[in-house]
């Protein structure tokens, strides 16, 4: 995996369905999109049809969320062939997953389970992410996940094991801010610690999020405006990777979509602004 | 494959999945010691090991449970939150989400309830259930390139009647005992949902242009549909309508013609 295969986007806003009528009728100036993969996993009707109109307008990556690369379980072959199918029609310029597992015995929990950080499970979720890459024939990003609990077992950070895997797997980080700064409280590490510990060249994407306060924990629950701690946390990372496509996630209590290119556009300014207080050479420039 | 990782695994989702919760879930495990969890898990000062957990299997359930809602809007208006709330539940036990995309969660939940009614004043909801998981079904079935009058008008008549014709792979045709569709109309509209009347009837679900439509049908097109969901030609249609009326046939086919061609239900074989 070379950082230079990878386009840079710019800042762009995930496709969600409040939203497609919207998109497809005023055709927004949004730098790109990114859609959740399972929503167009479908034999055809109007998902597809909404699909075909924004990746004939803008660029597009798949992000999805039922790969469970960390189960134990074999990799269904009938979700890889479906989601080989589906990047054949959008032509994404990458495909993410989550660092996590979803189930096991063949049922979904769908949701995003974390790991024990130890180098016996390093191995085994980075032989699984070259089989799908083999699969795929292309390589993936994984993303790490906000988690409200951690293993006695684990002998590493979680930004070890993150770095690692993506090392041995020899994939691409998506790196999801909000997460690093919920996990950071839910477990009491240091979020910078985390971001300077992550291996440049691996990191293609940005995540941007809001979350919930409940006392003795936060949760991912991408139902807030981006909190200023985690803008902060996003400027401490531009400063890192840059340049970084960003996107702003929003998934429950979903504004209009102006609020989006809002929150897109305020992530577009950070990134300017750190960049001219700490010129990197931009090697990449956004498409269109 | 690393034996601890699936065992860890494993163990977490039977405590996620637990009906009565983590605690409860806990105390059926018989290979784990009494504080056990504690060992797999690391607890502290703000949140226990079993707290930890309990997140995630709120989460598990509530999320499941709003996709259910908003996938049964008249199901719920009829039951309520609070039996709602309970009918997730059971049926989560007997069919846990196994397909990789949620939207699929609550696609066994007509059988369910079937298999076990709620209540008995509720005679009619395995019924509005399947109309409304169909309704999402033919949403996302397969795409196919209907016929319309224009295309039919383009046709030869010498040759429409070797014309072999075939249904849109986007439609169900339910048999029901209750008709459910004033339920759904009701709770769309916004309006209070009235009891259905018991009749033994076709529902046909169907989509055209990327909409879902339903309507009741009679046992005369239900009958046409399937022939031609088989595979049939216009002549052999012709003949199928023609046997089922007792006045003129050909004004009998013209208005099945006209009705199918504007729902967009034909599609050339």
């Amino acid at each position: 995996m070379k950082r230079s295969d990878f386009p840079f986007l710019g800042f762009g806003v995930g496709l969600r369905r409040d939203h497609y009528v919207h998109i497809l009728d005023t055709h927004p100036k949004v730098d790109w999109f990114e859609i959740l993969s399972e929503n167009f996993m479908v034999a055809g009707g109007r998902p597809l049809e909404v699909l075909d109109g924004i990746c004939a307008r803008y660029p597009a990556v798949m992000h999805g969320v039922s790969m469970s690369i960390g189960s134990t379980e074999k990799i269904r072959r009938d979700y890889l062939r479906e989601l080989k199918t589906l990047a054949r029609r959008v032509e994404p310029a990458w495909i993410s997953d989550h660092l996590c597992w979803t189930g096991v015995g063949g049922r979904n929990l769908h949701d995003l389970l974390p790991l024990p950080y130890t180098p016996e499970v390093v191995r085994h979720v980075a032989t699984r992410i070259r089989e799908v890459q083999d699969f795929l024939e292309r390589p993936i990003l994984i993303e790490n996940v906000s988690s409200y609990m951690t293993f006695n077992d684990s002998t590493m950070t979680e930004w070890e094991f993150l770095a690692e895997i993506a090392e041995r797997g020899d994939c691409g980080i998506l790196l999801d801010i909000n997460n690093i700064f919920v996990s950071a409280f839910n477990h009491r590490f240091d979020a910078r610690a985390y971001i300077d510990a992550i291996p440049v060249e691996r990191v293609i994407q940005f995540h941007l999020a809001g979350h919930s306060d409940h006392g003795t924990y936060l949760l991912d629950t991408h139902d807030h405006p981006v909190r200023d701690e985690v803008w902060d946390l996003y400027a401490h990372a531009v400063r890192r990777f840059d340049p970084v496509s960003a996107l702003i996630e929003w998934d429950d209590n979903i504004p209009e979509f102006g609020v989006l290119m809002e929150t897109a556009n305020k992530a577009r300014a950070i990134h300017q602004k750190v960049t001219v207080e700490a010129p990197r050479d931009a090697v990449r420039s956004p498409l269109g | 494959m690393p034996s601890d990782l699936h065992w860890v695994e494993s163990l977490l989702y039977r405590l996620i999945t637990a009906p009565s919760g983590v605690v409860e879930g806990l105390a059926a495990e018989k290979s784990l010691a009494p504080g056990g969890l504690a060992q797999v898990i690391a607890g502290d000062d703000r949140l226990s090991a079993e707290e930890r957990v309990d997140i995630y299997a709120n989460m598990y359930f509530y999320r499941i449970l709003d996709v259910i809602k908003e996938d049964f809007p008249a199901t719920l208006a009829i039951l309520g939150d609070e039996r709602f709330h309970n009918l997730v539940t059971g049926y989560l036990i007997e069919y846990p989400p196994a397909h990789f995309s949620i939207s699929y969660a609550g696609d066994r939940l007509a059988d369910f309830i079937r298999d076990h009614p709620p209540r008995e004043e509720f005679p009619f909801l395995a019924d509005l259930a399947r109309l409304e998981r169909a309704l999402i079904d033919v949403f996302h079935a397969p795409d196919s390139v209907p016929l319309d009058a224009e295309q039919m008008r383009a046709i030869s008549p010498e040759d429409w009647p070797a014309l072999k014709l075939t249904a849109h792979p986007a439609h169900q045709i339910l048999a029901l005992e209750w008709n459910v569709a004033a339920i759904l109309k009701s709770v769309e509209q916004g309006e209070e949902p009235s009891y259905p009347v018991r009749d033994d009837i076709s529902m046909l679900v169907w989509r055209n242009r990327n909409r879902v439509y339903y309507r009741a049908i009679d046992p005369s097109e239900r009958d046409e549909l399937s022939a031609i969901a088989k595979g049939t030609t216009f002549a052999e249609i012709c003949e199928v309508i023609a046997g089922g009326v007792e006045g003129d046939p050909a004004s009998a086919i013209n208005q099945r013609l006209e009705t199918w061609l504007r729902d967009g239900i034909l599609v050339r074989g």
